[in-house]
């Protein structure tokens, strides 16, 4: 094993660094360009058609802070815009042919985008993002609008400030900041005309809201005027709205008063007079469809149906002649929708999509066409699919869902069952002969076969697609030579509640379920999932299963542990509760939230939960599961964090097996009590995978051996006082503190990223303070390693993967740490995994700017001398230690795709122990493969079938001449020796 | 009321005073001609908490920065930027100076750049290796090829050679196999005193033949000289 080892770190130093071909791409690795789920709850940032001169695109904001275009004709990105986490979307604009967006704290930041091209234009902040007003919802107190063919945009932001700036210089022209700072009057609106400029907002008054106006000169920025509108408008959301249309001069703003609607048409001096109309009818709501800018707008009535108020080019106010009926009328159980776009030329339309609830509900439509009939309708499900309906019929479907995927495993599958015909043993020698006979009219097919593959090599090569070439749909998925084919679990957050099985190959949904709320779907709730394990695998048998620990929330404040037991292959129900086109029913667990759970990897796999009071919980809950965990109980450990007189801290448990009918309870052991206003960010268990070398050994002869106690684990701390940052790593049993390293917080406050394998420990920070102290002074990221070894010197050996926690040479250990300079700041980072774990563990991190990238180990050693290496040190490969670690652009797994916000990267192994799968998720979906020593168990890419033959043939031929000419000599040497 | 506009006023005028707008421009090169290869790019001070996008005409503003010492860098997908040290002072415009990564952040670099900052892209991230394809020329081209391929020359064309010298040269060839062998042999057999003694013969020799070399005949030399290579 250990010769191994050594010959997988010298093919990989030998060979130099593994990359990628640009033939590979798209073979070896995929990568799912998403945009998020459209958010669809204000219509600044709703998904809408806009037409871009003759081109129609469809704009999104979405719920993973990007303004994205999509192709209306395959659904593509045209292009998308990744906003920063602390600079939320709060709507866009279509100015002219510009996407001009707010972001950030009460629209801190103005950006304006091309419209077909993405291409950022103008960039301009607005105020400081500490003085934004927090609003809800989001898009309330922000609006951008302007004239066709001008420049100037006119900016609402904090819900009081008005800004008019050019829109290509970003030149600030005038402010106006209404004189209550929005602590009683919240702008909402702003409505141009060429002779004013609207500032509508409600104002807040006893009981209910008043509309408040205030015009304003376009140029300068005068006030002309500013004046209530006498109106009582109890929901200012659905109860108020303007409607404008660019050929009517003076817009109208509309209001719910007791269902009669009030308006009042608006003049730059706002001297026009309030008025009811009244329509017989008793209104509920308005409904904004996107549409009020071409003066329409949905209005609810008393009795379900809905019509539309429409504002006719001559500025009157008139409702259509057709109204929606209520869907109580027509089927109880449909329920419905709208929405509205214009079309190429500017006219209106409105849809409404109907569905059924037992279907995946529609939340948001709009259409644009050309006629009534020719209309194309954009759909989000509450599952978090965006669909593109023409004519009826399904266009493209985009599973925007995978952008909130929060947790996924790889499970390996199993191989393809040759279908042997059943033998019976009673078989007559007839049948036998006959069976035989008939197996046999495969042969010269098998032949065929074997005799082309002699010939040309093509054999499965780790550079190979493993996505199979025919549909084996009818048989079911099976895994290709090297076990590259996985399925990846999938669960998606944001209460989306859907579950996903997807090909590792080429990254194609195998399966998808919705998760059932139980008890729950009467009142409705959302699941958020926590945890998810990898219950049975092909080893033990039989498909492989998982197990998703979830939370639902139901909506009227209940929380349950639920818990969903899925086939990984085909997405059933393990427990065969719930049919495969039904949601997936859960079981609910814990009557209340989980504490923790952990997979207990005994004979059987155990799911082990603990609810508030620590009681522990199995699943599954059998007699036989009951006695392995009793057995097995007195040596598991966990630790918790809690909170004690205000001090944080990590506290260590030891399961009490109940012999009686009580559960099983967790009691504390130890209490490690961290400084004042220190507090714990996160506990990281170290990462679990095989052990092949339980040493190193050195140059000299000499053997470190590996400090790998298997109680170990990470806990990350933050003390916002100090603005400082803790790395412990602790032993779950006993609470000794192995390593601990404070690094100085940055402005974003803590943001370490850690990893522990083995014996080695990485973190990532920023290190801020100039000249601190590691890594010669230089200011910027830093990644740290670390690696544990026992004893306090070389050849000393402790057994520490194998000896009691409560031996004393647990605590007989030395590290090597050393910090190095790390070109980007990350967002996720992992080892890899190989199925031994012979070949090198190297770092793959997935950077800020869009990146997933392999860092050598080798590079990441801690034990690089400082000076020039020996002859020894040579010998183990060290390098003379530099701090900045070389940023290799052929390391980049990802190459160029763009993959944004990872959140985790996940690795698992291959059946080839070189190779290790890596999946990168948060708003892209990205895998690929990597081999950090090289395929050094497969022949390599160079090798050549053909030299082979070549040489060989050459052989035959040299042998074949040179025979006749031997056995001459020979003959006569016979004759003339004496 | 007024009061109120006008202490915010004043509240505005000292964060003018104390932070500071950064401005630069990337500018278009051979390495990344326009804003559509860059893509979304962004510069950044520290660890981003102060950074501004990057426009389509390459112009970026990094809004309200407060007094410190910074690192800038440009945070793109595929290309390499050079990273600088910002100085923000309350003087009047900030101080810019290289910064070569991995070196000590302070002193800094007697090297002042000008302002507003210009920047452009060092290079393009190459992410691809060029596949290894078998090819016949670069197999024989390959010195150990070449050496195998001579060796087995050697081999298959030594009996011929040998066949058509002329049978004095031969024996010549002969006696120095037969010595080459005895030196081997010794060195083999451990006896570096017989092996050492036998070089020594054999040098000897050789500067005997050499220095009765013009009393032999010239063709014949020359053919003894053949033969020992």
């Amino acid at each position: 094993m250990r010769f191994l080892t050594t010959a997988a770190s010298l093919i990989s130093f030998c060979l130099g660094t593994w990359a990628i071909h640009e033939s590979d791409v798209g073979v070896v690795d995929w990568h799912k360009h998403l945009v998020g789920v459209p958010l669809y709850g204000s219509t600044a940032t709703a998904p809408a058609f806009h037409f871009i001169g003759n081109r129609s695109l469809i704009f999104s904001g979405t719920s993973s802070n990007v303004i994205a275009a999509l192709d209306p004709i395959n659904g593509s990105v045209v292009w998308r815009y990744v906003f920063d986490a602390e600079d939320p979307v709060t709507g866009y604009y279509k100015i002219e042919d510009t996407i001009t967006t707010i972001s950030g704290p009460g629209g801190a930041t103005l950006r304006s985008f091309d419209a077909l091209t993405g291409n950022l234009l103008l960039e301009k902040r607005l105020h400081k993002p500490e003085l934004g007003a927090l609003s809800t919802p989001i898009s309330l107190g922000k609006h951008v609008t302007s004239l066709p063919n001008s420049k100037d945009l006119y900016i609402l932001t904090n819900g009081c400030t008005v800004t008019s700036i050019d829109g290509t210089t970003g030149e600030v022209k005038w402010t106006w900041t209404s004189p209550d700072q929005g602590s009683l009057i919240i702008h909402s609106k702003l409505i141009l005309t060429h002779d004013a400029l609207f500032a509508v907002g409600i104002a807040k008054s006893t009981a209910s809201y008043t509309i408040h106006v205030t015009s304003i000169l376009p140029s300068t920025g005068e006030i002309i005027n500013s004046a209530n509108i006498p109106s009582k408008v109890e929901d200012p959301f659905t109860e108020f709205t303007v409607l404008t249309r660019s050929d009517v001069s003076k817009p109208v703003v509309l209001w719910l008063e007791k269902g009669t609607i009030g308006h009042v048409a608006l003049t730059p001096t706002l001297k026009e007079k309030a008025k009811p109309i009244i329509m017989g009818d008793v209104f509920r709501k308005f409904t904004d469809i996107g549409l009020i800018d071409y003066g329409q707008v949905l209005l609810l009535k008393e009795d379900g149906s809905n019509v539309v108020l429409k504002l006719d080019a001559d500025g009157r106010l008139a409702n259509s002649k057709w109204e929606f009926e209520a869907s109580l009328i027509s089927a109880p159980d449909v329920a419905h929708t709208f929405g509205g776009g214009p079309d190429s030329q500017g006219n209106p339309y409105v849809a409404r999509v109907r569905w059924s609830p037992n279907l995946d509900i529609a939340v948001d439509a709009e259409s644009t066409s050309d006629l009534a009939i020719d209309s194309r309708i954009l759909v989000t499900t509450s599952t978090g699919a965006v669909q593109l309906w023409d004519r009826g019929g399904l266009k493209w479907s985009r599973e925007e869902a995978l952008a909130t995927v929060t947790l996924a495993e790889f499970v390996e599958i199993p191989e393809r069952v040759a279908s042997a015909s059943p033998v019976t043993a009673s078989e007559g020698f007839v049948a036998r002969v006959a069976r035989q006979i008939l197996e046999a009219r495969d042969f010269p097919q098998y032949a065929v076969n074997f005799v082309r593959r002699f010939i040309t090599g093509s054999y499965a090569s780790p550079t190979s697609s493993a996505a199979p070439t025919t549909s084996t749909s009818a048989q079911g998925i099976s895994r290709d030579t090297f076990g590259f084919r996985q399925i990846i679990v999938a669960a998606t957050g944001l209460g989306l509640g859907r579950v996903y099985g997807i090909d590792s190959s080429n990254g194609d949904i195998v399966w998808s379920r919705t998760l059932g709320l139980g008890w729950a779907a009467a009142v409705g709730g959302h699941i958020q999932p926590l945890k998810l394990y990898v219950t049975k695998t092909v080893s033990d048998g039989g498909d492989p299963e998982v197990v998703l620990v979830a939370q639902r929330r139901a909506d009227n404040g209940l929380l349950d542990t639920v818990l969903f037991h899925l086939n990984a292959l085909t997405g059933s129900d393990a427990t065969r509760r719930s049919k495969d086109d039904a949601p997936l029913e859960g079981h609910d667990v814990i009557q209340g939230p989980l504490v923790e759970s952990f997979l207990l990897n005994a004979e059987q796999k155990i799911v082990i939960f603990f609810d508030e009071y620590l009681q522990a919980y199995l699943y599954p809950d059998t007699s036989e599961a009951k006695e392995i965990f009793a057995a097995v109980a007195p040596t598991l450990s966990f630790p918790l964090r809690t909170s004690v007189e205000d001090r944080k801290r990590v506290i260590g448990h030891q399961i009490a097996v109940s012999k009686g009918h009580h559960k099983s309870l967790a009691h504390p052991t130890w209490s490690l009590a961290l400084p004042p206003g220190e507090e714990v960010q996160m506990l990281l268990p170290r990462v679990r995978g095989p052990v092949a070398s339980i040493g190193k050994v050195l140059g000299n002869r000499t053997t470190l051996y590996k400090y790998l106690n298997p109680r170990l684990f990470t806990v990350l701390t933050a003390a916002p006082a100090r603005s400082m940052c803790g790395i412990y790593v602790l032993d779950s049993m006993k609470g000794t503190v192995v390593y601990h390293a404070e690094v100085k917080a940055n402005l974003r406050g803590c943001n370490v990223k850690t990893s522990f394998v083995e014996n080695w420990l990485v973190y990532h920070y920023f290190e801020g303070e100039v000249a601190g102290g590691t890594a010669g002074g230089a200011k910027g990221y830093r990644m740290v390693s670390v690696e544990f070894y026992e004893g306090q010197k070389v050849d000393e050996k402790t057994k520490s993967s194998e000896i009691s926690s409560f031996s004393n040479d647990t605590i007989n250990y030395h590290y090597y740490e050393k910090s190095f300079v790390f070109p980007y700041d990350i967002s996720a980072l992992a080892t890899t995994s190989t199925k031994f774990g012979i070949t090198t563990k190297d770092l793959i991190v997935a950077t800020k700017n869009h990146r997933v990238q392999s860092f050598s180990r080798h590079m990441l050693n801690p034990r690089r001398p400082n000076r020039k290496t020996t002859a020894e040190e040579q010998e183990e490969y060290l390098v003379t230690y530099d701090p900045l670690l070389p940023n290799d652009p052929k390391r980049v797994i990802s190459h160029h795709y763009d993959v944004a916000k990872a959140v985790k990267v996940v690795s698992a192994p291959a059946l080839l122990e070189s190779t290790s799968l890596v999946l990168a998720f948060g708003l892209d979906m990205f895998v690929t493969r990597v081999a950090p020593s090289n395929t050094f168990d497969v022949l390599s890419e160079n090798f050549n079938k053909a030299q082979l033959v070549f040489t060989i043939s050459g052989l035959l031929l040299a042998i074949l001449i040179t025979r006749p000419m031997v056995k001459r000599k020979s003959l006569r040497e016979k004759w003339y020796t004496s | 009321m007024a009061r109120i506009v006008f202490l915010l006023q004043a509240l505005s005028w000292i964060t003018l005073a104390l932070a500071f707008d950064i401005v630069g421009k990337v500018s278009w090169n051979d390495v990344c001609r326009n804003a559509k290869a860059l893509g979304q790019a962004k510069a950044s001070l520290d660890e981003g908490v102060y950074s501004g996008g990057i426009t389509a005409e390459g112009r970026f503003t990094i809004p309200d920065v407060p007094e410190g010492t910074y690192l800038l860098s440009i945070l793109s997908h595929d290309f390499t930027f050079d990273q600088l040290r910002v100085d923000v002072t309350n003087a009047s415009l900030p101080e810019v100076r290289p910064y070569i990564p991995g070196t000590p952040f302070d002193p800094p670099s007697s090297v002042l750049l000008p302002y507003p900052i210009v920047l452009s892209a060092k290079e393009k991230a190459d992410y691809f290796v060029p596949p290894e394809s078998f090819n016949l020329a670069a197999m024989f081209s390959n010195p150990m090829m070449l050496l195998m391929v001579g060796v087995a020359v050697m081999m298959l064309g030594m009996p011929y050679l040998i066949k058509n010298m002329d049978p004095e040269a031969l024996e010549e060839f002969k006696e120095q196999q037969a010595k080459m062998g005895s030196i081997q042999n010794a060195f083999q057999s451990g006896d570096i005193k017989a092996g050492f003694s036998s070089i020594m013969a054999a040098a000897e020799e050789q500067s005997a033949t050499s220095s009765t070399g013009p009393q032999r005949g010239g063709a014949k030399t020359r053919g003894s000289k053949r033969t020992k290579r």
